[in-house]
């Protein structure tokens, strides 16, 4: 026998017309990967009413004010993922960056964060399921939406355990749906508040878009609530950094990525706006802020579109959901595989099933931790669930988002102070959205941190936490337990740090890790874990 | 090189019957065996770079495992390893396409048929695809 060559990577497919690699649709591909991975109609249906209860009718305002910390930090996944190419993780980035352990604190975070938004998704995807039959009394039930919401967990997990993909040409095709349907419910909304059909419509106001008017002035709702607002509406974004991290099937890597991150920045701004403007002045802040339970759009769809109409309103919310329940387990299972594969975490999770070709053991946990954590929290809040896990989120995104941040930073410190062009990119946005993040989360841990903030007001958890503290004349008063967001936002990633240290016990390789330094703001780094071998292609 | 069998190839017992065959195929026709091991995780959720050197390692052990079995079956067949990180079809496609392959072989992928047009198995895909015969060897029944 001869074998005439050692085991080859050959190049990527080069298709003349009919194939998927060809770069004006690399970028195509890579807009509605970023913007499906948002997922805008499922987002604004989970987090616009509670936007809305965190800051009244300047919810519009803070719809874009909140994208400002994730362009900042998109700078730092772009030059991050230089070094670990191929949508590398928070995980290996701040691992090499600033050392072992705030790299498995990172990608702890990403796997609770993972975690927290199942709840909102089923939730979602129960009421709204029900919607779409006209179940309308079935959709208000908290067992049958939680039912429903048990078994859309236990299908989309099957689907990425078993590799389900739609075709490229299918998701745009969804996306573009969503888009069209949201921006005709926007259209058709103000023309019928501007036409004088509605009841209790209000006319736009360029105050919405203002948010120095939620800091001051009579009755503003003050920097707790912009805070609380703000980390709720990152929520929106999140994902959006995909779609400068994937770099797969794009010809001219070095500017279709930033390409598709303007253009999806683009179409989420608009549709976020309108949509946010139209919901509101349709029956004004108050309806959407009185509305916690992520109905909202559904509410309005069958007002706006009518019932029958209003029904692709639904199907829209639902494929988005679908879509992001896929961009959750997806992340989830490969950030354990990628702990796994580094010795940070269980052998197993790095498992790969030998006909799915998935990261099948990682998976199927994830989904299995999922529904548990769902039924849970489903019987200690049952009238919360989706404003407790959203709120819950912002935490997680801008704990793991702002960590990133500061990893770049660290990790090109070396090269921030040679050029302008370096300092911006790889120095000041870095630093600044981190920043942003790291003073948001604080500031809303604060105003969470008090009862009477939470969605159902004045619930609160571990009511033998007793007491209360000013700083320079602030009082921040925490009397009597914890809001529930407080408790999971931050309770499940400080979880992470004895689960940290009884690994660590017993198996050491991970954490010998020296912390790196880039060579230049170019090259790639050598692979962290000698033996696990980057593949290049 | 011109005129090879491509075999792909994923290490399960489908896999296994048809590199029995292709072995076969390979040694009557005189060709060389290109054993091909496609992968592509979904670009949708990001993060695949540690799933990508998993399935990489993956395939290097079915392939070289591949390799042993055909050497133990016929030793005069030449033959050719490929790891190719694009779909399975795709790489199969590809790999027959540059070797002017003379019939690319796969096994049954052991699924009901509406199942495996649901899911979009490989042969089913192959079928319509291919530019060259494709072979198909049913799993045995176990």
């Amino acid at each position: 026998m001869a074998v005439t060559s050692d085991v080859e990577v050959a190049p990527p497919l080069e298709h003349g017309g009919k194939g998927l690699k060809v770069g004006a649709l690399g970028l195509l591909s890579a807009l509605v990967i970023g913007v499906a991975s948002v997922a805008p109609a499922y987002s604004l249906t989970a987090s616009l009413g509670l936007v809305s209860s965190s800051v009244l009718a300047y919810a519009p305002a803070v719809m874009i004010l909140a994208f400002i910390p994730m362009l900042f930090i998109a700078a730092a996944y772009y030059y991050m993922n230089r070094a670990d190419p191929d949508c590398g993780t928070t995980f290996t980035w701040v691992t090499r960056a600033m050392g072992p352990k705030s790299g498995w604190i990172g990608g702890w975070a990403i796997l609770v964060t993972d975690l927290v938004v199942m709840p909102s998704l089923a939730a979602i995807a129960g009421i709204y399921t029900f919607r779409l039959f006209g179940a309308y009394g079935l959709a208000n039930s908290t067992f049958w939406t939680t039912f429903i919401g048990v078994i859309w967990i236990a299908v989309m997990t099957l689907v990425c355990y078993i590799g389900i993909e739609l075709s490229a040409r299918t998701q745009f095709f969804l996306l573009g749906a969503e888009i069209v349907i949201l921006v005709t419910f926007a259209i058709t909304a103000l023309a019928q508040v501007y036409g004088g059909h509605v009841k209790h419509s209000v006319h736009l106001s360029a105050n919405w878009l203002n948010p120095l008017k939620i800091v001051s002035g009579h009755g503003a709702p003050g920097w707790g609530a912009l805070a609380a607002g703000m980390l709720t509406a990152v929520f929106i974004y999140w994902g959006w950094d995909t779609a400068v991290t994937v770099n797969e099937e794009t010809k001219d890597v070095k500017r279709t990525p930033g390409k598709a991150a303007l253009l999806s920045t683009l179409v989420l701004l608009g549709v976020y706006l309108i949509v946010s403007l139209a919901a509101q002045a349709y029956h004004g802040a108050g309806f959407l802020g009185n509305d916690t339970s992520g109905d909202v759009l559904g509410a309005l769809s069958s007002d706006v579109f009518g019932s029958t109409w209003g029904k692709l309103l639904v199907i829209a919310v639902l494929t988005s959901a679908a879509a992001s329940t896929q961009t959750t387990v997806l992340p989830a299972a490969r950030s354990s595989l990628s702990m796994a594969v580094h010795k940070a975490f269980p052998k197993r999770f790095g498992d790969i099933h030998p006909r799915h070709l998935t990261p099948g053991f990682a998976t199927l946990v994830f989904g299995a931790v999922s529904i548990v954590w769902y039924v849970l929290l489903t019987w200690l809040s049952p009238n919360a669930v989706l404003g407790n896990s959203i709120s819950a989120l912002g935490f997680g995104i801008a704990f793991y988002y702002g960590i990133t941040g500061y990893a770049c930073v660290f990790y090109y410190r070396k090269h921030i102070f040679k050029s302008f062009k370096n300092f911006v990119f790889v120095g000041l946005a870095p630093f600044l959205g981190a920043l942003i993040l790291t003073v948001m989360f604080w500031i809303a841990a604060f105003y969470y941190s008090n009862p009477a903030n939470s969605f159902v007001t004045g619930q609160a958890w571990f009511k033998f936490i007793h007491f209360s503290f000013s700083i320079g004349g602030w009082d921040i008063y925490v009397r009597k337990g914890l809001g529930p967001p407080v408790v999971l936002g931050i309770g499940l990633i400080l979880v992470g740090i004895p689960l940290m240290l009884i690994w660590r016990h017993g198996h050491r390789d991970f954490f010998v890790h020296k912390r790196q330094v880039a060579e230049s703001l170019e090259a790639t780094a050598p692979p962290l874990t000698p033996g696990v071998v980057p593949v290049t292609d | 090189m011109a005129g090879n069998v491509v075999l792909g190839y994923d290490g399960s017992e489908g896999a296994k019957e048809a590199l029995r065959v292709a072995v076969g195929v390979a040694h009557a026709f005189g060709a060389p065996l290109s054993i091909v091991f496609g992968y592509e995780p979904s670009p949708v959720g990001g993060e695949s770079s540690d799933h990508r050197n998993a399935l990489h390692g993956f395939g290097e052990r079915a392939v070289a495992e591949a390799v042993s079995l055909a050497a133990a079956q016929d030793a005069s067949v030449e033959i050719e390893q490929l790891v190719v990180p694009i779909r399975p079809v795709d790489s199969l496609l590809q790999a027959a396409k540059e070797r002017q392959a003379l019939v690319i072989v796969v096994g049954a992928s052991g699924e009901r048929p509406l199942v495996g047009a649901i899911l979009g198995a490989v042969p089913h895909k192959l079928l319509y695809l291919s530019e060259v015969p494709v072979l198909v060897v049913p799993t045995p029944e176990t």
